[in-house]
């Protein structure tokens, strides 16, 4: 450890108290990002203690990422260096809840599963599916944008967020949007905050849009038996009434591995998922006309009962953990693209990783254009490469794009996880110089190695 | 000169407007402005309501409306791309043989365009349920001050980067010039039911409105209106507004047609308990659109009792509306001055609608003070100042009544990334100093005083 880092620690621990700057490298360990440890976790208690690490942090030219559960720590390129982890665990309380206005203000460092805890005994809820799932924290999220199958419905963090206070590298805490649900005051500087992976700032406040809990839920499988049916049935469904409230396309290593298949039936090909959420008797029109939906088309629905729901959604959407457990050299792309092209790069990757001898669970967010494909075969890192070139090259050529979400970290010296940059990358350097000057928070992660 | 004004009121001649027909000749008017550091100033259909396209400093206005093409309807993906001077209700048309519409519904829907609404961040009255226009836009092409030419976004989700698309909307045509938009389209709903219920105690109407938010159900729309505004509306529009009642709800619910009746049933059980003496339901498509003709035209109604009117947008918390209405009652007994309530009430987005005559200097005054007061009153309630119509020149120097010196010199560091010379669409949303200033309620007026 160098003397300016020694420095720095004495000048932290007066910020936050001695105990909560730790140095111990079992605990950094814990915070390490693409094989990098930091010098020393921070465990500021307050949004003002935030400010002021990351003052001082700027001073003493640290390079801090900011870090609840690490759910989504994996996502980004390497950091070209990492000095503070800032730990936002201990910023969990509830500001300003207005059960009745439906709105909320929480610290990041709250995990979601405790949110939603807390506001379920009012019957509320805010309606976000996100990989991480109950351990996801408020702040990870939103500055993720974590979404999962349910922004079919609900939208995602920045459809729901209403405002934010953020701390800055000058030690200031800087407010956008408010706590209405309606309001244009101002640029909208959170949008930018939402999704900027820690690189801009450090939330420390946010104020959320709440939802009252649908009175019903039902959850639904149709046997598409093929990518062709499953299109078929997709479009029909997203035309039709029902309104899912998620809807997701599984293939069968990723039903086998969300414990999707059910003994009474046996597996036929690709099926979908999905939730209608509502009263009795919306529910039973469902059943119903799913039901006269794919019979014809030669495929299969039937209802699936709230406690397998429950599991194969909670392991659906939060698929990160297991996958990574199953395979410790597990690799996991995100595709974004149009609705129309889904089925047509899920066949795409399909083949691809069959050419590989690979394989791959496919885990689609229908009408979100999103899927997941997780690779659990291990590849040397040539042929790796070349299937994750390669399904990038597909997703592009459908009018996507692909992000690699997880992978060992010596892939990642081999390509840039988030894709070309493209030509807004000038002006994204721009912002980022404005909120960072000095290029301290989470350098080299973003796009473009911001 | 008919450019002088949008909604509203000119403060400087310009010394051209432009109608470019393509992103190139906005490239070019672009450069030329900046070779010759004239301010630009663009413009869609001008029925902005604080000053966003008004002309403060001289300069070119870039007018939109031959750039309206429709570019592209994506029936599966549910997306459009539109260049900006689309009108929002012309698309809604183009695509609602399928069965979708665009969600922002602004008022002034039949007149104004996308691009307008994208420079805004609009709403509407059926945003309660749907979200406003940073809601529906995915991408845009913009083209920065120095003629540089940008696409963000696109027409799926998180595109890698930050969210250029969401710090653009309603960023009031300060930032760049949207010269292209992919929006979201929606599907419509299977039933759609629209009730109206009438009250005789003005507040039983709000209190109305703080229990429906706290239900199950959120309706599609809630608007409210009070019975001085309601019988200006029945003499221009003959909806078949009751004339003796204190004001209205107009609530709307729409889903699958199980669901539908249900929640219907549940609004009207809540506007009774509540107090309700009446609560119709319009029996047929004809009915629901003269109650939403009338209710979007309100403001012209008014504007038949009355030489002047003033229309302000702040937003509260939704339970507080009672409270509210009581206050704006103390403001115009206090400046007496008549003000006349309609309040997109779901989302607690205000508009009241202060009338006055501008040939008299001392009801000027008073209106001013009076709108002031209101402002100040939603900003002490923990609100906004603006919910949809947006800063511009109108609220430019209250904006510290929200944002801290830091808060505002962020932004203007930001503004600055975009437009560093300053010379797009000048003197609209920051404050040019930091001490608190005046609301300019001319730039709200129509160029009348």
């Amino acid at each position: 450890m160098s003397a300016a880092t020694e420095i720095a620690q004495v000048e932290l621990a007066a910020i936050v108290g001695a105990a909560r700057v730790v140095a111990d490298p079992a605990a950094c360990a814990a915070f390490a990002v693409d094989g990098q440890a930091p010098q020393c976790v921070v465990y500021p208690t307050s949004p003002d203690e935030v400010a002021a690490v990351l003052r001082c942090a700027a001073a003493r030219d640290l390079a801090v990422i900011p870090c609840r559960n690490a759910t989504k720590l994996g996502v980004g390129n390497p950091p070209r260096r990492y000095d503070v982890a800032l730990s936002l665990k201990d910023l969990n309380r509830v500001w300003h809840y207005e059960p009745a206005d439906l709105t909320i203000t929480a610290e990041p460092g709250m995990k979601l599963g405790d949110f939603q805890h807390f506001v379920a005994r009012d019957g509320l809820w805010l309606p976000l599916d996100p990989p991480g799932g109950a351990r996801a924290s408020l702040g990870g999220i939103v500055a993720t944008n974590a979404a999962g199958p349910l922004r079919l419905a609900y939208g995602a963090p920045r459809d729901i967020v209403l405002g934010m206070k953020i701390a800055t590298t000058e030690g200031k805490i800087v407010k956008t949007g408010g706590r209405v649900v309606k309001n244009v005051t101002g640029y909208d500087v959170g949008k930018l905050l939402i999704g900027s992976y820690g690189t801009l700032g450090v939330i420390v406040e946010i104020s959320f849009k709440l939802f009252p809990l649908p009175p019903q839920r039902a959850t639904f499988v149709i046997a598409a038996g093929t990518l062709g049916v499953a299109r078929d049935l997709r479009q029909r469904i997203l035309q039709s009434p029902l309104s899912p409230a998620r809807m997701v396309l599984l293939d069968r290593c990723a039903a086998q591995q969300a414990g999707a298949t059910a003994a009474e039936h046996t597996w036929t090909g690709p099926e979908i998922w999905l939730e209608v959420m509502g009263s009795a008797r919306l529910i039973e029109r469902c059943r119903r006309e799913l039901g006269e939906l794919a019979g014809p088309a030669g495929a299969y629905a039937r209802g699936v009962d709230a406690a397998s729901a429950e599991n194969v959604w909670a392991r659906a959407t939060n698929f990160h953990p297991w996958v990574a457990d199953a395979a410790r050299s597990a690799v996991i792309v995100k595709a974004t693209m149009p609705d129309s092209a889904l089925e047509e790069l899920v066949s795409r990757a399909e083949q691809e990783a069959e050419a590989e001898s690979a394989e791959i669970a496919v885990f689609a967010q229908l009408g979100v254009g999103i899927v997941h494909l997780c690779i659990l075969t291990q590849l040397g890192a040539p042929a790796l490469l070349g299937l994750i070139q390669r399904l990038r090259a597909s997703a592009e050529g459908l009018g996507g794009a692909l992000i690699v979400e997880h992978c060992p970290p010596e892939i990642k010296q081999h390509i840039d996880v988030w894709g070309e940059a493209g030509d807004s990358l000038e002006l994204m350097k721009k912002l980022k110089a404005v909120w960072d000057p000095q290029g301290i928070l989470a350098p080299g992660r973003f796009l473009g190695r911001l | 000169m008919l450019y002088e004004y949008d909604a509203l009121s000119c403060l400087k001649q310009p010394e051209a407007v432009v109608f470019p027909t393509t992103t190139a000749d906005v490239v070019a008017v672009v450069k030329l402005a900046a070779r010759e550091k004239l301010p630009l100033v663009p413009r869609g259909a001008g029925t902005g309501l604080s000053g966003g396209s008004v002309v403060s400093e001289g300069g070119i206005v870039l007018g939109f409306a031959r750039m309206k093409k429709i570019l592209e309807i994506d029936l599966e993906n549910l997306r459009a791309r539109v260049q900006p001077g689309v009108v929002n209700m012309d698309l809604t048309l183009a695509v609602s043989d399928h069965g979708l519409y665009f969600a922002p519904d602004p008022s002034s829907q039949k007149a104004c365009t996308i691009g307008g609404n994208v420079a805004e961040n609009a709403g509407g009255p059926h945003t309660l349920a749907n979200g406003v226009t940073t809601n529906h836009v995915l991408g845009a092409e913009v083209v920065l001050p120095d003629g540089q030419v940008l696409r963000t976004g696109g027409k799926f989700w998180d595109r890698p980067g930050y969210d250029l698309t969401g710090f653009l909307v309603g960023s009031e045509g300060t930032l760049g010039i949207v010269t292209e938009v992919t929006v979201r389209l929606t599907r419509k709903a299977e039933a759609v039911k629209t009730l109206l219920a009438i009250f005789d105690r003005i507040l039983d109407a709000p209190r109305t409105v703080a229990a429906i938010t706290s239900r199950r159900v959120t309706p599609a729309a809630l608007e409210m209106m009070d019975g001085f505004t309601l019988r200006a509306v029945e003499d221009a529009f003959h909806a078949g507004f009751p004339m003796d009642c204190a004001a209205i709800l107009l609530l709307e619910v729409e889903g699958a047609r199980e669901e539908v009746e249900e929640h219907a049933d549940e609004m009207e059980a809540v506007c009774r308990e509540n107090g309700a003496r009446e609560v119709r339901r319009a029996k047929s498509a004809e009915e629901r659109e003269l109650l939403w003709r009338s209710r979007k035209s309100a403001f012209g109604a008014l504007g038949r009792i009355s030489p002047n009117y003033y229309v302000q947008d702040g937003v509260i918390p939704r339970t507080r509306l009672p409270e509210m209405l009581e206050f704006i009652e103390q403001v115009s007994s206090k400046y007496g001055l008549r003000i006349g309530n309609i309040f997109h009430a779901g989302d607690g987005n205000l508009h009241p609608l202060l009338m006055f005559d501008a040939r008299d200097a001392s009801q000027v005054e008073r209106v001013k003070k009076a709108a002031a007061d209101i402002m100040a009153k939603c900003v002490e309630m923990g609100g906004a100042l603006t919910g949809e119509h947006g800063v511009g020149i109108e609220k430019r120097d209250l904006m510290p009544l929200i944002f801290s010196p830091d808060d505002l010199e962020l932004m203007h560091k930001l503004k600055a990334v975009f437009n560093p010379s300053g010379t797009l669409n000048p003197g609209k949303v920051l404050p040019a100093g930091r001490v608190c200033g005046e609301l300019r309620i001319e730039a709200g007026l129509g160029g009348i005083l």
